[in-house]
């Protein structure tokens, strides 16, 4: 059934954009003819032309690990790669406005991996493909790149953290365990002390880690959010934003993550591997790199903590099977342990595959080698819901806005009520009527569910309720609208349905037989 | 009161206004030099930087320790003179374009009486209260099914750029109405056609206001950024120079671009800037006129 | 109130005619606005009249029709060309051709499914052989949107093409019954460059107003009632549909879940065209009077080298914003070279924080816009500051009024009726100033109260801005942002209409003539 062969297929498909509308429709529909038949021949020999995103700085990099790639691999491949250079932020954004126009393969950073799984901006790993990321990358990376049961990315870097670089002569070896000790060798110097606090989630996270708090979420397979555990808004959440206030409201603290900050002016700033060449280029061997400092609250001591994240590189889904498997090879073989190792080599890029992470030479790198020093208080970012970061980052502007302790609580009630805000409940359950009270052995924290027949609404299970049971319906999980006024009181011991009519607002009871 | 007495007090007034006006003459030259100072300080800093060799990232200071031309050299190694390209040419096209559109437009809504042309106007002016930001996504389609993004951006853009240039009349109306519509009638009578009128008597008439189009039109393409990045689209060479230069500033990029960016800065302000200087007259006689008019 | 006739309102003490205007004039508004509501019910009473007149005019000409007219009801042009009008004739004829043969092969397609906007979401099928996971594409929702509404528009311009060709054989009908002869072709191809020469001018602006700024408004309206976003792209994840009036809810009730204090999007809707219209406001008449200001400064007599002072000024209004605003932005940085140079003059001991207090960043992007405006209002009112009679100054001189009193008494009037419409328009565009914003602070610092889940609103966040980040935005809410460009529609309209209405008007084209 199969009138075109593969090859053909995959030329229509290019032709596709020019055709006019009608045409396009009518192939369209080939097309997904064609693509039921599987493909009938494994050879991926041939030519292929892609279009690769990846970061300024590796461009170059880039375009000779391709040219490696077509003179090594073994299934006559040939790659004609066009190379752009597109930082992994915008290629998120760009990726989710139009996925056809999109790079065949592109890096993104990991807060970014379930918009676009959600957008169907990555294509699914197959079996071996996912056999050997699992098998070749660190397991937090693997979390990374996973939805569900399945892997959609290939795992680029793992030093998505930060830690901090200081000046030698600004601040002194003694003061760098402590946040406070570092705030004052900054304002003795009149240097900032650049921490972004006040822009990004990402950083300002760092003190609720520090504290224990957690924000963790959970996806299905469609990278659709379905829960999430946040504990920032509880008591350890409460120290966390008293130590970032410290930091905040020192005249030289600076909401800044960039490297390049030393040569305006500051004394430390908090960032990752990826400013190493900038940092070391203007400090030279006044340069310091060490892990996050503590600080202290009520006499305690909390040692700061942070995101350990990664980078990775995505597949666009393709139409053409034959390009889609040339497209994975290729992507496995750029996150591969050669040219990781590579580009740790050149770009200071920390690795991601075990095998690279364990050489000599990444264990020796100073910059890596702080990462590591903040690792044992640091947390593998998961998937975090794209909103996430919005909501989190207002955040340190509240703080340091905040006059007092409950102008610093208000701040977190904030936080919490927009991060419960962003699981909507279903036009089902807000319209539907439940049955909550001390009902079952629960107390008042539960809803039980009720269907609606005939215009009245009864619970779908019945109670073995004891005189004296108390309970009330209420609508869409919330009190605006409730039944009876006062709480409905069982007067005989018995299992019962309970009942309720919305047009009268009566709440009954009917013996169950 | 005597003769005599007036004739000394007027003198004395006019001296005492002598007085105060070189007095003030003095405040006003003060402050137009405050002035000066003010609007060019960020502009010889843009320049200074631009010659900074020993660096290439922001810095606390203004003045370069070692001067060079590493910043304008390097730029030749990056996409820049592709980008500068596309503008340019954007920017020529859109000017020829528009002009002939916004004239097209002025002039007939200027001299014409039909049906219409009330409905129209007010039309044309609710049209412009919607945000526009808004349809870009939409452009960005259209574009794309006519095969003129990415690479190809150029033609996308010059075509955006032109296509709702006729809401732009108002400036160029006013104009047009301020030729007396007398010499219209006398040439009909003489037995020209419309088209002749227009291109025998009103146009020559009309050079600043053609001036001023083609001026303001050659000018916007350099400045937009926000259509230009949707529809270059993480494609390089079909960047404009504002969406190349942005992206040097990006946090990834700064720390090594930074003069580079300041560089190019200067390369596009240039020929914008002496154009303008050169054409500053039109562009008074337009803006004037479009104000007044509305 | 009272009502006053010119001369006692004249006799009326100074202060108390100033009140008395403000009081009329706001006692107007009332009226206006019922006016405005008179002249919507008359223009619509104007529309089903004109419905009904070309109705019956229809009819009329089918039934005193002959058949060469009747014919031409199906066959568009048929009249003209069997008349002797053939490129007329012809021209219809094409585009009846045109327009069936659209309709029946794409058209008709697009339009089928308008109601649905789609059933086919994207699908995934795996290769075994290769290993690959490959998309089928199949309904693309935004097509579907975007070519009904493109084949509505060709509907109507079908339409009023029919409507002309049927009064063509009216006329055509009466002429050769009254005697005369018909135009022909080279006649018709005169008439386009001489009586109906404003046509032939306005068909090309018309068509590109049309195609690129009508129909994609169009599009956009239609978008606030899908739920047309980034987990709903049309295409490559799943469809969007009609979902009724559900965005404007959203807008308006945002506390999905009751739990508290969350922001409705109608709230930070009011807090940002608060701040929009403040900006507005300011951005408009800063730049009005000082701009005044400097170009009477110029312009004084005695003032040498006027030319120097414009061409420094005129700078900023040459070079291209996104090069000098996002410089001055940097230089404005908490460790920019503004703050530098002030702490190292010692005037100040720590550095001002231009864009990180909302106050702090609201005044500076007003003083910021000074310095981008004063120099287009500059050259604006030098050429109108000459054309001001200069005997009416010498008689106020006579008079022995001072500079002040002849601003007051000549200057600023003159110049305030000039430029009346210059200044809403200004103000219009000034309420749209995306580049000013996004250039300078991109909307910071954050509003915390403000942010919802669709993404975080800053302080200077005008209304256009934050358009942008909610599209550009984590969730991608085109439909969101849809609903609050119709929203920011109305606001612009109901100033403009006001100010037009309210205002004393001052515009009367002819009067220019």
């Amino acid at each position: 059934m199969c009138i075109f062969g593969t090859e053909k297929v995959r030329k229509i498909e290019r032709k596709n954009t020019n055709m006019k509308k009608f045409l396009a429709l009518l192939l369209t529909a080939m097309m997904a003819l064609g693509m039921f038949s599987f493909a009938s021949a494994s050879s991926l020999a041939g030519e292929y032309d892609v279009t690769i995103w990846v970061a300024q700085e590796i461009v170059e990099t880039t375009k000779a690990q391709v040219e490696a790639f077509n003179q090594t691999n073994t299934d006559g491949i040939k790659i004609n790669a066009t190379i752009e250079a597109v930082s992994e932020s915008d290629a998120a954004t760009l990726m989710i406005t139009d996925v056809e126009a999109g790079g065949d393969l592109y890096c993104f950073a990991q807060d970014q991996f379930a918009r676009l799984v959600q957008a169907g901006a990555l294509a699914k790993l197959g079996v071996a493909a996912a056999d050997y990321v699992v098998n070749n990358n660190a397991s937090g990376v693997v979390a990374a790149a996973q939805s569900g049961d399945a892997i959609y990315a290939y795992p680029l870097t793992a030093d998505n953290g930060y830690f901090m670089y200081y000046d030698k002569r600004v601040v002194s070896e003694d003061s760098i365990d402590s946040l406070e000790a570092v705030i004052a060798d900054c304002e003795k110097a009149q240097k900032y002390f650049a921490f972004e606090m006040q822009t990004s989630a990402w950083y300002l996270a760092s003190f609720f880690f520090g504290t224990g708090c957690v924000s963790e979420w959970t996806t299905d397979a469609d990278g659709e959010f379905i829960s999430v555990t946040d504990t920032f808004n509880s008591p350890e959440g409460m120290i966390a934003v008293k130590g970032m206030k410290k930091l905040v409201d020192s005249p030289f603290h600076l909401s800044s993550s960039s490297g390049a900050e030393f040569s305006s002016d500051a004394g430390v700033v908090v960032t990752g591997t990826w400013d190493y060449k900038t940092v070391e280029g203007i400090l030279g061997e006044n340069m310091g790199v060490t892990d996050l400092p503590s600080f202290e609250v009520d006499g305690k001591s909390y040692h700061i903590g942070s995101f350990n994240g990664c980078k990775l590189m995505g597949v666009k889904p393709q139409v053409d099977a034959y390009k889609a498997a040339a497209l994975h090879r290729l992507a496995q073989y750029l996150t591969g342990e050669e040219c990781q190792m590579d580009r740790f080599n050149k770009h200071a890029w920390g690795p991601s595959n075990i095998a690279a992470q364990a050489s000599e030479a990444v264990q020796a790198n100073p910059g890596l080698a702080a990462l590591l020093a903040q690792s044992p208080y640091s947390i593998p970012q998961g998937q975090i819901h794209g909103s996430w970061w919005d909501i989190a980052k207002v955040i340190g502007d509240d703080v340091k806005a905040a006059a007092d302790d409950a102008g610093l609580q208000a701040a977190l009630d904030n936080y919490q009520n927009k991060i419960a805000a962003l699981f909507t409940l279903s036009d089902e359950v807000k319209n539907g009527w439940t049955v909550i009270g001390t009902v079952n052995g629960t107390n008042w924290d539960t809803d039980f569910t009720m269907l609606k027949t005939n215009a009245i609404w009864q619970s779908t299970e019945a109670f073995a309720m004891e005189a004296g049971t108390e309970f009330k319906v209420r609508k869409g999980l919330s009190w605006d609208n409730n039944f009876p006024a006062e709480n409905f009181k069982v007067e005989t011991a018995g299992t019962y349905y309970v009942q309720f009519d919305e047009a009268t607002g009566t709440v009954s009871l009917v013996a169950a037989e | 009161m005597s003769e005599k007495n007036i004739s000394s007090a007027i003198e004395k007034r006019h001296m005492g206004l002598k007085a105060s006006r070189n007095l003030s003459n003095t405040a006003i030259y003060i402050l137009l030099v405050a002035i000066s100072i003010i609007w060019l300080v960020p502009f010889a800093c843009i320049l200074l930087q631009s010659f900074r060799v020993e660096s290439t990232h922001q810095v606390g200071y203004v003045i370069p320790h070692v001067w060079g031309l590493d910043n304008y050299k390097n730029l030749l190694n990056t996409d820049f003179p592709k980008w500068y390209l596309n503008t340019f040419i954007a920017a020529m096209a859109t000017a020829v374009f528009q002009t002939i559109i916004v004239l097209c437009m002025s002039y007939t809504l200027s001299r014409f009486r039909f049906k219409l042309r009330k409905p129209l106007m007010r039309f044309m002016l609710i049209l412009g209260m919607f945000p526009g930001m808004l349809t870009m996504i939409i452009l960005y389609n259209v574009l794309k099914d006519l095969g003129m993004t990415q690479a190809n951006s150029v033609p996308g853009l010059i075509l955006v750029y032109i296509a709702s240039s006729g809401m732009g009349y108002y400036v160029s109306k006013g104009f047009f109405d301020t030729i007396p519509k007398s010499l219209d009638e006398a040439a009909r009578v003489d037995g020209a056609t419309r088209l002749q009128v227009l291109m025998k008597i009103i146009l020559p008439l009309a050079k600043p206001i053609v001036i001023y189009t083609i001026l303001t039109a050659f000018m916007a393409p350099w400045g937009d950024y926000v259509f230009a990045r949707y529809i270059s689209f993480g494609t390089s060479s079909g960047k404009n120079v504002a969406v190349g230069l942005y992206d040097w500033l990006n946090h990834d990029q700064i720390a090594k671009c930074y003069t580079m960016f300041c560089a190019g800065g200067v390369l596009v302000a240039l020929p914008v800037t002496v154009l303008f200087m050169c054409l500053q007259k039109y562009y008074v006689e337009g803006v004037t006129g479009g104000a007044v008019k509305g | 109130m009272k009502k006053y006739t010119d001369l006692e309102y004249l006799k009326l003490p100074k202060a108390k005619r100033f009140f008395v205007r403000i009081a009329s004039s706001v006692c107007a508004i009332p009226s206006k606005i019922l006016g405005l509501f008179v002249k919507l019910f008359s223009l619509l009473k104007a529309l089903f009249v004109g419905i009904y007149n070309e109705a019956s005019d229809i009819f009329l000409t089918f039934k005193n029709g002959d058949w060469k007219t009747r014919l031409s009801f199906l066959v568009m042009g048929f009249g003209s060309i069997a008349r002797g009008q053939v490129l007329r004739g012809i021209l219809f004829l094409v585009f009846e051709i045109v327009f069936i043969g659209y309709m029946i092969l794409a058209g008709g397609h697009w339009l089928s499914l308008i109601t649905t906007l789609g059933k086919n979401g994207p699908s995934s099928i795996y290769d075994p052989i290769l290993d690959v996971f490959t998309p089928v594409y199949n309904d693309n929702s935004f097509k579907i949107l975007l070519y009904s509404v493109l084949t509505v528009f060709f509907i109507i311009a079908f339409l009023f093409t029919w409507r002309v060709n049927i009064k063509q054989n009216k006329i055509a009908q009466q002429i050769l019954a009254s005697g005369k002869k018909l135009k022909s072709g080279k006649d018709d191809l005169r008439s386009m460059v001489d009586d109906q020469f404003h046509k032939t001018l306005l068909s090309l602006p018309l068509t590109g107003i049309i195609i690129f700024t009508v129909l994609p408004i169009f599009f956009m309206i239609l978008v606030a009632f899908t739920n047309f976003d980034g987990s709903h792209n049309g295409y490559t994840n799943s469809l969007f549909t009609w979902v009724g009036l559900d965005n404007f809810n959203t807008m308006l009730s945002w506390t999905a879940n009751s739990q508290g204090s969350v922001q409705s999007y109608s709230a930070t809707f009011g807090e940002v065209l608060t701040w929009t219209l403040i900006w507005a406001f300011f951005a408009t008449f800063t730049n009005y009077f000082l701009g005044m200001f400097v170009a009477m400064a110029i312009n004084k007599k005695g003032i040498k080298l006027k030319k120097l002072w414009r061409t420094i000024l005129v700078l900023t209004v040459a070079i291209p914003q996104f090069i000098s605003l996002l410089y001055v932005s940097k230089m404005f940085a908490k460790n920019g070279i503004i703050n530098g140079f002030l702490m190292n003059m010692g005037w100040i001991d720590q550095a001002l924080p231009f864009w990180e207090e909302a106050n702090w960043a609201r005044v500076s992007v007003i003083l910021i816009n000074i310095w981008i405006g004063i120099p287009y209002l500059m050259l604006i009112t030098t050429g109108i500051l000459m054309n001001i009679p200069q005997d009416l100054y010498e008689s106020a001189r006579i008079d022995g009024a001072n500079a002040w009193q002849q601003y007051r008494k000549i200057t600023l009037p003159y110049m305030l009726f000039v430029t009346g419409p210059y200044l809403l328009t200004s103000f219009t565009g000034n309420m749209n100033n995306f580049n000013v914003i996004y250039l300078l602070t991109g909307g910071a610092p954050t509003n915390p109260a403000a942010s919802s889940a669709a993404g975080s609103v800053g302080y200077t966040d005008l209304l256009v801005t934050w358009l942008f980040k909610i599209t550009t935005g984590a969730e991608a809410a085109y439909n969101i942002a849809s609903v609050i460009g119709i929203l920011v529609f109305v606001a612009v309209a109901v100033i403009s209409l006001v100010v037009y209405n309210v205002l004393p008007s001052i515009k009367n084209e002819e009067d220019f003539q």
